[in-house]
Order: C-alpha cells, then structure tokens, then sequence
C-alpha cells in the first residue's frame, strides 16, 4: 500500500521534530562504540600507585630535595640571620631587609635594578611573543610533513644548546660593538655618520641578546600546541563563513592560550634572575638584580644578598601570579 | 513465527559452582574495589570447564575486562577467589598461572621480528634456540603467516597482527586463553571472517576460552555460555538461545537488544497467570507459576521483536496485542524492522524481508500488533 | 544514413571540451612567513658564523671587522698549544678547563638520565601528591640558575663545607636538565602501550626480565635525549657553575678571559670550537631520528582484510610437541 504520489518537500518545522532524545542516550550506553570502551579503559586503567612508584620516585626527589629545594629553602633561612665577616651566624634579625626597604636604598641600587630588570623582562616576554609567534605558526601550518616540521624546529632549536657566553660574545663584539658588523654595515650605506655605540654595551644589546636567547622558551610550547589544533575545525570555521582573522582570533588563539602562558612565565622568571648575559654583554655599565645580589655576596654580605635575593622570588611569583590572571581573564573575554 | 523455544533452555550448565568438581575454572564471591570507593566487580559466582567457550558480555564499565584481568592475574581482587583445577590462582603472579591473554590491541613487541613474538614464551621457558624456532614457526604456520616471520609487528595489518597475538599465547601451551575484545581492531568483514576462525580454533584445540566484548552479535555468534554483567554483578548466565529468548533481567533484555519492554501493574494473578498492564492500556500475559504478587505490584515482561507479527485482519484489542503507529519502516535485506509507538513507548517488530512491499511508505499508519504468551518473558525486577 | 550512424558522426553538446587555465593559488602567507623564518635562523646564527669567521684570521687578526688575514689556523693552534708564534697562550688554563669541562658535562648527562628516567616511571601511575611532585620539577626548570647557586653557597656554608665542582656544581646542573629529560621520557611514555609489558609478564617474563627485554629496548632513545640534555646544558652553564667551583670550567674561562685580558680571536676560536661539539651533537641525533623515521616503512594494504579476505587458521598445522 505504498503511495504513489511523488515525494513532496516536507516543511521542516523543528520545534516540531520528536528526536527521543532518552533512547538515544540509552542505545549509546548499552552498545557503547569500541572508542568509547577504549578511552574508559585507559583513563580508569591507570592504576594507583603502590610502594612500586614510591621506589621508583623516591631517589629522583631526594635529589632535588637536597639539590634544589634546600638551597631555596636556605636562602629563605639565611635572609633573617645575621652577617659576620666570615659569613653569617644563626642570629635571627629583620635587619636585613630593613636596610633594602629604607628609604634611602628605595631610592638607590636595589629597587632600580629590580625595576630595569623588570622592565627589560616584560620587554623580552613581548618581544619573544611577536617574534616568535610567526615561527611557531610557520613551522606548524605551513610546512608539509610532520618530520619536515621537526627537522626545521630543530634546526632553529639547536642554537640554543650552545653556549649563551659565546653567543654573547659574538653577539657583543664583532657584531654590535662600535667597529661591529652592524655598525659599519650602517656606516658604509650612510645611514648613520658616527657609530652607534647604543648598539654595544647597553641595554639596549642586553635586551636584544635575551630575546635571541630565550625565544625559544615561546616558540617551543606555541609550536607544540598549534600542531594540536585540529585541522578540520578550522575548516569548519572557514565553512562557517569566517575570514582569516576571526578563525585566528576565536579559533586558534584560545588554544594556544596555554603555551602564551608558559612561555611568559617561564621568559620573565629566567630573565628577571639573569646574570650571566648582563655581566658579559653589559659589562659593568649594566646591571641587573642578578649582579646586584652578586656584588653583595663578593662583599661577603650573605645575609643581605640573600633578603635581595627573596624580594627576587616575591617578584617572580608576582609576575607569575599576573601572567595566569591575565590569561584567565581574556579566556573570558 | 515464534521459534519453539518451550521453557527448557538446552545444554545450560548451573550458574554457581554447585560442585567444585576439582576441574575447570571457578570464580567464588569475587571481588575488586578501587582505592577511589568504585567498586568493579561486585560477587561474581562463575563455574567454566575445559573445553568450554564462555563469553563475558555486557556495556562499557561493567566489570568483564577487569574480571578478565583477575583471572589472568593484571588485578588483584579485593575479595574472594580463583580457582583453576582446584588450586587457588590469586597468589600466582601472571608468568606463573596457567592462563595467557590475548590483549585488545594485540601488544605485540614492535622491536621484535615476528618471529621473536611468537617465540618469546618459548624463550622465557628457557627452551633452546633451534627448538624454539622449530615450535615457533609451526605456530606461524598454523595462522598462515610463516612468509612474514620475519617482518616487525608495525608492517603487518590489524589482521595478521592478531593471528601472531593468537600463535604467540598458543605456543606456550596455556590451560586457558583469556580474550579481551580480540575483534574490536578489525573491520567489519575480517571481524565476521574471524569469529569462525577463533570458534573453530577453539573447538579443535578443546581449550577454555573466556572471551570479553560489548558486542551483542558476537557473543551470540561463538559463546557456548554467555555471562551478562552490569555494574560490577552477573545479570544473567545463560546458552545464547536462552538469552536470546528468555532473558532474566530488564538489563539483559535492553542490553540484548530488539526486545520490547512493557512495565505496568499487576492485574490480575489466577494460578501461576498473571496479567500485567502498562500504562497505555497494553496488557500482557505470562505464565509464572510461584509467583505471588498481588494486583497493584509492579511488573515487568519483555517481548522479542521477532515473537510479534503485525495482526491486520482487524480483529479486536485485548490481551497480548498493541496497537500502534509505524514510525519507520527498515529494511535490512533478510528482515525488516518496524519501529512503532504505542502511547509514546517505542516498539519494535521484525518480520521476514519479503514482507517490505507490503510494509513501504506506511509511515504514520495505525497497525495492530500481536503476540503469544508463550513469548511473553517476565523480567526479575 | 542510418539514425546511429548519423548520431556516431554528429558532435554532441557534451563532447565539447572545455579547458580552464588552472593557476594553482600562491600561498603568499607561507612564502613571506618562510622569509620570516630564514631571517629568523639568520638572527640565530649570524653572531656564530660571525665568531666563527674571525676566528681564521691571522696573527694581526683583531676583535671585530674588517677581517684581518691571511686565513690560517693561527688562532685554532693557540688554544690547543701552549706558545704559538713566540707569544704565550693559555693553552693551559683553557685545555685544564675544558677537561673539567668534559667530565663533569659527562657524569651531568649520566645523572640527568638515570633521574629522569627514575622520576618519569614513578609518573606512570597516579600517586597521591603527584601534583605537587610535577610543581617541584617545574621549579627546577624555572629556578634561576644563579639563585639556585647562591643558596647552594649558603648551604654548604652553614654545613661547614666547600663547595666543589662535583660535590655541589654538578648538581646544581642536574637540577637544570632533570626537567628537560624528564618532560623527554613523559613524551616517550605518551606513546608507550602498557599491554605489552603484561603480555610478557604473561608469557613467563618477571619483572627483570619484561624490564630487560621489552620495555628498555623501547625507551632507550629517551633516555640517550635526556644524556643529551644533561651534557650541553652543563657543557655550556654559567649561571649555576661560577658561585660554586674555584677551578674553572670552560665557560667560567671563556668568562674570565673576556674579562681579564682584551679580546683576540682566540677567544672566538674557542667559541666555536665549543659551539662546534654541541651542534654537532644536536645535528647528529636530528640526522639520525631522520634516517629511523625513513626507514620505518609504508603503509600496510588493508583491501584484503576489509573484504574479509584473509584469516584462514589451519588447527591441523598446530605445534604437536607437548
């Protein structure tokens, strides 16, 4: 008794649709997909650990509890001691940073350097993000092969593994130094009619050798979070109608929120306790928190450096405290 | 036309271990809880020959793989034991037992040959090189597969790895062989390929097999007992045709698939016969000698879609019918599925393919539907 | 003519061809973002093969441009030989450095491995106090490296001891690689299938056994990342090294000798000299997870298998020997 009729365009009211909505739900339970079974397996799979892990676990985290947790505690410790001139005694005091907190030294050498420290970190957490933001999106989207992909990365990685003095060394004078490259590069086309000495031992050259250095801390999250953007949402946006900048904006860029993140932190705590590089690069004509502290413990002044040196890791969790707040903050933008 | 299936369920052996006869596999009150409160497997009772093929059937999360597990020794249950052939396997750490499994994504060794798969057992029995690759090769070649013993695990496909998974627990003689979903990876047509295959392997080996899946069809197909669970506890044991036909619980019937399940109240209890009404006005009979319950109390009985048949000749309402209105009209080559509805509830009914032109286009239409009572199955509640 | 025939010599309206001139569409984003990077490995590079040009000059070479010649190996001997040319080197100091240098970087990447591999297994599992385990290796990772040695010194001061190259600078070393190796082996357990180590325990293996023969040959390349690791992270430290060690490794001397002497192309001999041995390493493990990832094979045909083709099991060819 089938009808002949030809089929007519149904008008699809869909408030009107009954889509049983419970038996669905209930055909998914009782004949759950093998993927469904699988990741189930695998996440509950994960048994708690025994004694086993404890064995496994325990020599590693003696280690760092010696090698790294102790010295920081012990910074801590020694920051409310007392100085001798051999080093410091057990004697508890608040001197220590009452001297960096007077007004005199609110004005002086601490709190500038803690301030130029600053400043140039949130220069170099920038930085590193607008340059190496291309990168990332360039070896992630627009090169072929996934092993093509690698192999670029780490070519671009690999200068990191070598020495940071030789590359600031190298950085420092033959390339920006007053007879530098750059300089008579500049010279030669007459851009400039003198040498600019800018380019040597300054802050500037300082702030340019961090970014060269720790590039990579931003370049390598990013680029491991873009690759896990899922290629077909994307489509689906552009199918959606949306231009490159809207994809970008409301597709891609939360998902690399994450990596934003990490590489901030992780640039702006590396940075702020930087010494290396400034006494290489800035020679003695620029100074960081790092070289400050320094000084201090040359002048056996343990304790004293050691109080610098907590204001140092009160900044940093600062710092970090903000980086968080910030991303939790455009996430609900 | 309802298959006589007349009460008595055929070649069913008992559910609990009513004899620890001292042979086959036992599973007595066993037990696992999670450290976080879960609990996975709830009491299970379960008696296994030798020789027999017994499937663990049932919905993701409901304790057959870990069951599995804690025959082959990957947990350690929280409670009861395991008993094969008498001896208690619950200290024996899994090298020790008698049992081998075959794992759901094969795990084979990727840095080894084949070869070196199948014989990796062998090795570990501390068996001598040549007769190693002796016994090993005889495997391989029992699976068809003896021109690829040398090629890593990652150049084969989803099927040859799961024959070298099958020749790589055989070769080490196990008294049972443990499968976790040893068909999901495959595809469609190799999964059905490979159910005879296993079945037959299973038969001419004379060995226990004790096989895990969520797979209805798969189960009925090669079990010679299948063990229903949800949450953690034994809904049912059974032979197939008794699961297929009679199930026990509303969970198996569901779970089973193509059953249609009427809950409503008792009306009427004479001698063993009671009347159980739905909501819609449904009613259904069913044959329960014992069973006391009085008008009012709840009930449950289920219908297999293929026991129903469309009763057009316009007879009247009243016991064992429903009348209905066609929602879709499936046709599956052999069968066509009627999916109905009676007063919201869904119902399904299957009838022979050929009964398609008669059946086409009548979407929307009100049809009468009826059964006998006979196939009418009361659901333990 | 016949109806066909006179159909098989007509043109048809379908049997024109229509040709499109198809220009394939250029990706201008990804030639100027490949501009980009090529600036951006120049950016990288150029100070080394800067360093690395001068260090060929000869014995007028100076510390900056222009380059002063003739090209020889002048600079490249006197780091190697104590006098060289009638002017005394520090061949010395340089070659005693970079022996400490070598066996400390040596012993950092063992350590670095063993822990790494040690803390990666714990994290097999879940364990209480996992998260607070993962915080402190990211503290370690994120430390400064120069607090990290200022509170070593204090540490050991008020211990009573000195600090050392190995007792203490070693350590503090690991501290910065551990993290780096252990992010390593995570990745490596990532993709790791935990079946198949209960397959061997299955198959008559113990724990020793399953741990030599299945799971150590599938993890080992990394950990030879995480020695990796270890190695050129203290091949090349500064920060954690110079509060703690009286004699010198490499790049404490190269630090020294910046500021102790004016600069000569020596220095930039041993820049790149040093710079040398860590690329090289770099570029040989990137050759060779090329080569391995080549050689991994094509896809494998599955026609045979979706049409059901295959997967005949012939009981009777059963192993017989009981």
């Amino acid at each position: 008794m089938s009808s002949s009729s030809p089929p007519e365009q149904p008008d699809i009211d869909v408030t009107e649709l009954e889509i049983d909505v419970a038996e669905l739900e209930e055909a998914e339970l009782l004949g759950a997909a093998p993927r469904v079974e699988r990741a189930l397996g695998d996440v509950r799979g994960r048994k708690g650990g025994g004694w086993v892990t404890l064995a496994w676990g325990l020599p590693g985290f003696v280690w760092l509890g010696f090698y790294l947790v102790a010295p920081l505690v012990f910074i801590v410790l020694v920051s409310f001691w007392t100085r001798t001139d051999t080093g410091f005694v057990r004697h508890w005091t608040l001197s220590n940073y009452g001297v960096l907190l007077h007004p005199f030294n609110l004005d002086n050498s601490y709190w500038k350097n803690m301030e130029t420290s600053f400043v140039t970190s949130v220069i170099a957490v920038a930085a590193c993000l607008v340059f190496g933001f291309p990168v990332a999106y360039f070896l992630a989207f627009k090169v072929q092969k996934l092993q093509n992909q690698i192999a670029l990365f780490i070519i671009a990685l690999a200068p990191f593994w070598t020495s940071f003095l030789t590359r600031s060394v190298a950085w420092a004078y033959p390339l920006m130094g007053r007879e530098g490259a750059l300089n008579q590069f500049l010279l030669k086309l007459h851009i400039v009619s003198q040498p600019v000495s800018a380019f040597g031992f300054s802050q500037l050259s300082v702030r340019l050798a961090m970014i060269q250095l720790y590039i990579l801390f931003m370049v390598t999250p990013l680029f491991f979070l873009l690759g896990q953007v899922d290629r077909h949402a994307l489509e689906a946006a552009r199918d959606l109608g949306g231009n490159w900048w809207r994809t970008f904006r409301e597709v891609i860029l939360p998902q690399t929120m994450p990596g934003i993140v990490i590489g901030s932190i992780f640039i702006f705590v590396l940075t702020m306790g930087e010494y290396g590089t400034v006494t290489v690069i800035g020679q003695g004509a620029v100074s960081s928190v790092g070289t400050y502290i320094q000084q201090l413990v040359l002048g056996i002044q343990y304790p004293q450096g050691a109080a610098a040196a907590v204001f140092l890791v009160i900044a940093l969790l600062a710092g970090v405290f903000v980086i968080t707040r910030f991303a939790n903050l455009r996430e609900e933008l | 036309m309802a298959p006589d299936a007349v009460g008595s369920t055929e070649g069913a052996a008992p559910a609990a271990p009513s004899e620890h006869s001292g042979s086959g596999l036992d599973l007595i009150s066993l037990t696992k809880d999670f450290p976080g409160g879960t609990i996975a497997v709830d009491d299970v009772n379960l008696h296994v020959d030798h020789g027999e093929y017994v499937v663990l059937l049932g919905p993701s999360g409901c304790g057959k793989t870990t069951t599995l597990r804690m025959i082959g020794g990957h947990e350690f249950p929280t409670g009861g034991d395991i008993l094969l052939d008498g001896h208690s396997l619950v200290g024996l750490p899994p090298h020790k037992r008698p049992t081998t499994t075959v794992f759901q994504h094969f795990a084979l060794f990727p840095h080894r040959s084949v070869l070196d798969n199948v014989a990796f057992g062998l090795k570990m029995e501390k068996v001598q090189k040549e007769e190693r690759r002796k016994r090993a090769m005889e495997a391989l070649d029992m699976v068809g597969l003896t021109e690829l013993s040398q090629r890593k695990p990652r150049a084969l496909s989803g099927g040859q790895q799961q024959r070298v998974a099958l020749a790589r627990v055989l070769v080490t003689k196990p008294k049972a062989l443990l499968l976790d979903e040893p068909l999901g990876d495959l595809d469609r047509l190799l999964q059905l390929r490979m159910r005879v295959e296993l079945r037959n392997l299973q038969r001419q080996l004379g060995l226990m097999f004790i096989h895990v899946t969520h797979n209805q069809e798969e189960a009925l197909s090669m079990a010679d007992r299948i063990v229903v669970m949800n949450e953690a506890r034994i809904q049912q044991i059974a032979d197939p045709l008794t699961i297929a036909t009679k199930p026990a619980t509303e969970l198996v019937a569901r779970f089973m698939g193509d059953n249609n399940i009427i809950k409503g109240k008792v009306v009427e209890n004479t001698g063993g016969r009671l009347v159980v009404e739905d909501e819609h006005g449904v009613r259904a009979s069913v044959q329960a000698p014992g069973d006391t319950r009085a008008p009012g109390s709840q009930a449950l009985v289920s219908v297999r879609a293929a026991a129903a048949r469309i009763d057009d000749d316009g007879s009247p309402g009243g016991l064992n019918t429903a009348a209905c209105e066609v929602v879709f009209v499936e046709f599956l080559g052999d069968l066509v599925k009627l999916h109905l509805t009676s007063g919201g509830e869904r119902l399904l009914v299957k009838v022979p393919g050929d009964h398609y032109p008669s059946l086409r286009g009548r979407e929307g239409e009100t049809i009468r539907i009826r059964w006998e009572e006979e196939d009418v199955q009361l659901l333990a509640s | 003519m016949t109806a066909a025939a006179e159909a098989a010599t007509t043109a048809r309206p379908q049997d024109r061809v229509i040709k499109r001139q198809l220009k394939p569409k250029r990706d201008w984003a990804k030639w100027g973002l490949g501009a980009y990077f090529v600036l951006f490995l120049v950016f990288l590079y150029a100070p080394m093969i800067l360093m690395a040009m001068l260090s060929f000059q000869g014995y007028y070479g100076g510390v900056t441009f222009p380059f002063r010649g003739p090209t020889s190996v002048f600079w490249w001997k006197s780091i190697f030989e104590t006098q060289v040319g009638g002017i005394f080197t520090h061949a010395d100091e340089i070659g005693a450095a970079g022996r400490r240098s070598l066996w400390v970087s040596l012993a950092a990447g063992a350590v670095v491995a063993f822990f790494s591999f040690t803390i990666s297994m714990a994290f097999r599992r879940r364990f209480r106090g996992d998260g607070i385990a993962f915080y402190v290796i990211m503290l370690a990772l994120m430390t400064p490296g120069f607090l990290l040695g200022l509170g070593t010194q204090l540490l050991w001061k008020a211990m009573g001891f000195n600090t050392g190259l190995w007792l203490t600078a070693l350590g503090a070393n690991t501290v910065w690689g551990i993290p780096f190796g252990f992010l390593v082996m995570l990745a490596v357990w990532n993709r790791y299938d935990d079946h198949i180590e209960e397959a061997a325990r299955d198959l008559g293996a113990n724990l020793a056994r399953t741990f030599r023969e299945v799971t150590l040959p599938l993890v080992w390349t990394g950990v030879f990342g995480a020695a990796l690791f270890g190695f050129t992270l203290t091949w090349n430290d500064f920060d954690r090294t110079v509060l703690l060690v009286l004699d010198n490794t490499l790049p404490l001397e190269i630090v020294g000798l910046i500021q102790a002497s004016a600069i000569r192309p020596d220095l930039y001999a041993l820049g790149t000299a040093t710079t040398l041995v860590t690329l090289a390493l770099i570029f040989s493990v990137l050759i060779v997870v090329t080569v391995r990832l080549r050689l991994r094979g094509r896809r494998v045909e599955r026609v045979e298998e979706e049409l059901g083709l295959e997967g005949a099991i012939d009981v009777a060819a059963a192993p017989t020997s009981s």
